[in-house]
C-alpha cells in the first residue's frame, strides 16, 4: 500500500504563506464592485455547453446576475456559435424572452426591429424615419465567445487581455480529450443564498469539512480510514486554476432499502462503476491527467477553474458547480449533474430523482454552512478567517483573487512560436 | 380530490395518496418532506421501501410516456420516497440540518419531463 501522506499537498509545499484572510473580502460592497470590474469583466466565464445548441438556429438566453447581463447565445446558419447582449439597437429592449428555442430571426416585441440569428440587423419598420441608422453597424452587441472541451466561455472585456487557451493556462492540456461529451444529459439545480460567493468556492476547495459537515451524507461513502480529514492529494496548479485528487470508499454498502434499490437500477453519477473501471471503459478514470498518482480508491479529481467553477469527473458522469455573486452578501449556486442519457424507464427516472435529492442535500449542507459563515463574518467580531496547511487551495484562490483585484492575474503564456523566437 | 385510485394491488399505499399523490415536481416533494413529522415519513418508508421492486415490476408493463391515470398516481406517490428516504435513511430528521425552512430549490431536467 502506498503511503498516502506523501501525496497530501500542504500549503507550505506550494509556498503559500497567506494563512489569514480579511473577512472584509467577504462582506464589503466595495470589494464586490472591484470583483465585478477586475475579475468578472476580465476573466473568461463558463456559461454552458455547445451541445445545448446542436442545430443552426438554436439559441439560449442566460441571465448573469453578477454583471446584470442578459446574454443570447445562438448557433448561426454557418454553424458558428455567437453571443450577444440581449438588447435591441433601437431603444434597448431585451428582445428575446424565451429561455431557449430555435429561430431564423429575433424580432423585438416593441417596434419589430428584426435581427438575424447571427446578430445582424435585418429590418426596421418605417425605415425612412431612421436615415441615421446604418443597418450594417447596428446589429446586436457582440460578446467575445470561445469554447473548450464543449464548454462555452464568454469574456465581457472590450478586448480580452488573453485568449481562452492562455487563460486556461495548462488545465486544458491536462484534461485534453476528457470525455465530457459522453455525458450530455443534465439536471440543473439552482438556488440563491445569503452569503458571499467565495464561501462556497472555498467549501469546494477543501475536504477537511467532509467528515464533519457531511457526516450523514458523504462520510461513509468517501472518507477513507487512511485519510480521515479527506486531505486533497497531489494538488496541481495551472495559473489560478487547480486540480486535486480525492479518494472514496469502494466498499461503501449502504444498509438502507431505498438507497440499495436505487443503486441496483442505475449507478448514481456519484458512485464508482467498478465493472466499467475494471473493463477500462470508465471514461474519466482512464484519462492520464486524472488520478495521476493512481490511488486505488480513486473518487474524483476536483477541478477548479477560476473564478467560480468546480468540476468533479466521476465514473458515470460529472458534477459541475458554479457560484455567481449577486452582491457582497448574496449569491446564486448552479449545480449540474451530467449523465449518459435521460431516463429511459420509470426505474431510471426514480433512480435519477433519488440521486438528485441526495446530491442536492449535500449542496444544501454546504450552502447552509456558507450562510452561517456569512452571519459570523458580518457580526464583525473577527476581522480574519484562517486557512490551515491542509487548505492550500483556499490560500491559492485568495492569492490569485488579490492578484486580479490589483490588475494582474492574467499572465499571457508565450505560444510555442513566440517562445521559439 | 380526484376520483382516481391506485391499482388494486397497491391499495396499501392508499394512506399516503393525500400527502404525495398530488405533487408534481421534485421541489414540491422536497417541501412536503420538510413539513412532515419524522414519524409520518417513517411510516411511508416502512410501507413502501421494501416493496419498491414489486411496484416497478408492475410499472414496467406500461409505456412511461403514456401511463394510465392509476399508474401515474402510483408513480407520483412512489416518487415521494425519493425525498422521504433522505429523511429516514440519511438524516434521521425531515430537514437538512442548518438549512433555512421552508427551503425551495429549483430543479430542472434538460429535455426531459419528469413525472
Ligand atoms: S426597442 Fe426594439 S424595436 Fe423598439
Ligand atoms: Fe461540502
Amino acid at each position: 500500500m502506498t503511503d498516502i501522506t506523501e501525496h497530501m499537498t500542504k500549503a507550505r509545499d506550494l509556498g503559500l504563506e497567506n494563512d489569514r484572510v480579511p473577512t472584509e473580502y467577504y462582506t464589503s460592497p466595495e470589494y464586490f464592485r472591484r470583483e465585478q470590474d477586475m475579475i468578472f469583466r476580465r476573466a473568461w466565464l463558463m456559461v454552458g455547453r455547445v451541445d445545448e445548441l446542436p442545430e443552426p438556429g438554436d439559441f439560449i438566453v442566460r441571465e448573469m446576475p453578477t454583471l446584470k447581463a442578459s446574454v443570447i447565445i445562438a448557433r448561426g446558419k454557418d454553424g458558428e456559435v455567437r453571443a450577444f447582449h440581449n438588447a435591441c439597437s433601437h431603444r434597448g429592449v431585451a428582445l428575446v424572452c424565451h429561455e431557449r428555442g430555435n429561430a431564423l430571426t429575433f424580432r423585438c416585441p416593441y417596434h419589430a426591429w428584426t435581427y438575424g440569428i447571427d446578430g445582424s440587423l435585418r429590418a426596421i419598420p418605417a425605415e425612412q424615419d431612421f436615415p441615421h441608422v446604418d443597418k450594417a453597424t447596428n446589429g446586436l452587441a457582440r460578446i467575445h465567445l470561445d469554447s473548450w472541451a464543449g464548454f462555452i466561455f464568454l469574456n465581457f472585456a472590450d478586448e480580452p487581455e488573453v485568449t481562452l487557451p492562455e487563460f486556461l493556462a495548462g488545465i486544458d492540456v491536462m484534461l485534453e480529450g476528457a470525455p465530457f461529451e459522453q455525458f450530455p444529459f443534465s439536471i440543473r439545480v439552482t438556488d440563491e443564498i445569503d452569503c458571499n460567493w467565495k464561501n462556497l468556492v472555498n467549501a469546494f476547495n477543501e475536504g477537511y469539512h467532509v467528515a464533519i459537515l457531511h457526516s450523514k451524507t458523504l462520510r461513509a461513502a468517501v472518507v477513507p480510514r487512511e485519510n480521515p480529514h479527506l486531505h486533497y492529494l497531489d494538488v496541481k496548479q495551472f495559473g489560478p486554476h487547480s486540480a486535486g485528487t480525492v479518494q472514496r470508499n469502494f466498499d461503501y454498502d449502504p444498509q438502507a432499502p431505498a438507497l440499495t434499490w436505487v443503486y441496483a437500477q442505475m449507478l448514481p453519477t456519484s458512485a464508482p462503476d467498478i465493472a466499467a473501471i475494471e473493463e477500462g471503459r470508465a471514461g474519466f478514470y482512464e484519462h492520464p491527467g486524472i488520478n495521476r498518482i493512481k490511488v486505488p480508491n480513486f473518487g474524483t479529481e476536483t477541478i477548479t477553474i477560476f473564478p467560480n467553477i468546480s468540476i468533479q469527473p466521476l465514473a458515470n458522469g460529472y458534477l459541475f458547480y458554479q457560484f455567481w455573486p449577486i452582491s457582497a452578501g448574496r449569491m446564486r449556486t448552479e449545480v449540474r449533474i451530467y449523465s449518459r442519457h435521460a431516463p429511459r424507464t420509470l426505474r431510471e427516472e426514480y433512480a435519477m430523482a433519488s440521486t438528485l435529492a441526495a446530491t442536492r442535500d449535500v449542496v444544501v449542507e454546504d450552502m447552509a454552512m456558507s450562510r452561517l459563515q456569512q452571519i459570523g463574518f458580518e457580526s464583525g467580531g473577527k476581522t480574519y478567517q484562517q486557512f490551515g496547511q491542509n487548505e492550500p487551495l483556499l490560500r491559492m484562490f485568495t492569492r490569485d483573487y488579490e492578484a486580479y483585484l490589483a490588475g494582474g492575474g492574467l499572465t499571457k503564456v508565450p505560444t510555442q512560436a513566440e517562445a521559439a523566437e | 380530490m380526484s376520483h382516481v385510485s391506485l391499482p388494486e394491488q397497491f391499495a396499501f399505499l392508499e394512506p399516503f395518496v393525500a400527502t404525495w399523490g398530488g405533487l408534481r415536481s421534485q421541489d414540491e416533494r422536497y417541501l412536503k418532506r420538510q413539513e412532515l413529522a419524522q414519524g409520518e415519513l417513517e411510516a411511508f418508508h416502512a410501507a413502501l421501501a421494501p416493496r419498491l421492486e414489486e411496484v416497478f415490476v408492475h410499472l414496467d408493463t406500461f409505456d412511461p410516456a403514456a401511463l394510465p391515470e392509476a399508474e401515474a398516481l402510483l408513480f407520483r406517490v412512489v416518487l415521494g420516497l425519493t425525498e422521504a428516504s433522505q429523511a429516514v435513511e440519511i438524516f434521521g430528521q425531515p430537514r437538512v440540518p442548518h438549512a433555512p425552512f421552508p427551503h425551495s430549490v429549483n430543479m430542472e431536467w434538460a429535455g426531459y419531463q419528469p413525472h
